[in-house]
């Protein structure tokens, strides 16, 4: 009888223990400036990139290795294929003339 | 005479009549013919040679001239000079040795106020022209919208 007692005591300890640990775990953080101190974190903007997984500095963009008169003339290749395919889409106007896929450099 | 899109429609004596108003520019290579901003007293009418239109767009924090369209000869170009407030909203040079006839407004609207049927015809026209390229524009609009949308979801 006693030993029976003593499990139930302890299988009831070891629920409360469990318990508090759960609460502890999944309890929400509550506003700070519920007591009147900054602003909750989810509010902050964050600036810098995620950058988890990535060791040394990011990679530099394609485009921003080319030079700029390069760069320029990708510009104007991407607006002369942009304006040929406007310009099909008005000879027979569809939504698949009007989203084809360009072949521009600067979007690819 | 030159044959243009401003003038469709016209008889041959009344398009002569139209252009006479005018006075033909050489631009040699590289050579500006108007600026953004500027006051736009003609519209000119491409005889020989090209045209490239730009607008100004910060490229690696300098600002540089972007190609928005190129005009080839009978295309009209300068319509601003029709539409209020009067002022050029693009930049025109020639890439090439080209001539262009510049009409001027003034001159414009005494001559159709004198021949109306040519003032209406060249209205269709002008009307036409404008409509062509602000579809064509919304056209290159909506796709560009469309690559921003997709890159948004990816």
């Amino acid at each position: 009888m006693e030993m029976l007692l003593m499990g139930a005591c302890l299988s009831m300890f070891g629920l409360a223990v469990m318990c508090l640990a759960f609460g502890a775990a999944t309890r929400d953080e509550k506003p700070a400036d519920a007591a009147g101190l900054e602003k909750p974190m989810d509010t902050v903007k964050v600036a810098a990139p995620e950058r988890f997984f990535v060791e040394g500095p990011l990679p530099v963009p394609v485009h921003a290795r080319v030079p700029i008169e390069a760069l320029l003339l990708q510009l104007e290749n991407h607006v002369r294929l942009e304006q040929a395919a406007a310009e099909s889409y008005m000879r027979a106007p569809n939504a698949a003339l009007l989203h084809s896929r360009t072949m521009s450099t600067l979007v690819n | 005479m030159v044959q243009t899109d401003l003038l469709n429609g016209l008889a041959g004596e009344d398009g002569d009549r139209v252009l006479a108003l005018g006075r033909r520019i050489l631009l040699a290579s590289g050579a500006e013919l108007f600026h953004l901003g500027d006051e736009a007293e003609c519209i000119y009418v491409i005889a020989q040679g090209r045209l490239r239109l730009t607008l100004p767009m910060q490229v690696r924090g300098q600002e540089q001239n972007v190609l928005v369209e190129e005009r080839v000869p009978g295309q009209t170009v300068g319509w601003s000079a029709l539409i209020p407030p009067y002022r050029f909203t693009l930049t025109a040079t020639a890439p090439l040795e080209t001539e262009v006839v510049a009409l001027p407004r003034e001159a414009l609207r005494k001559h159709f106020a004198a021949y109306p049927e040519a003032g209406y015809v060249v209205s269709l026209n002008l009307a036409s022209v404008i409509g062509e390229r602000l579809q064509l524009f919304q056209a290159m609009w909506v796709r560009e919208v469309q690559r921003m949308v997709e890159m948004r979801s990816a």
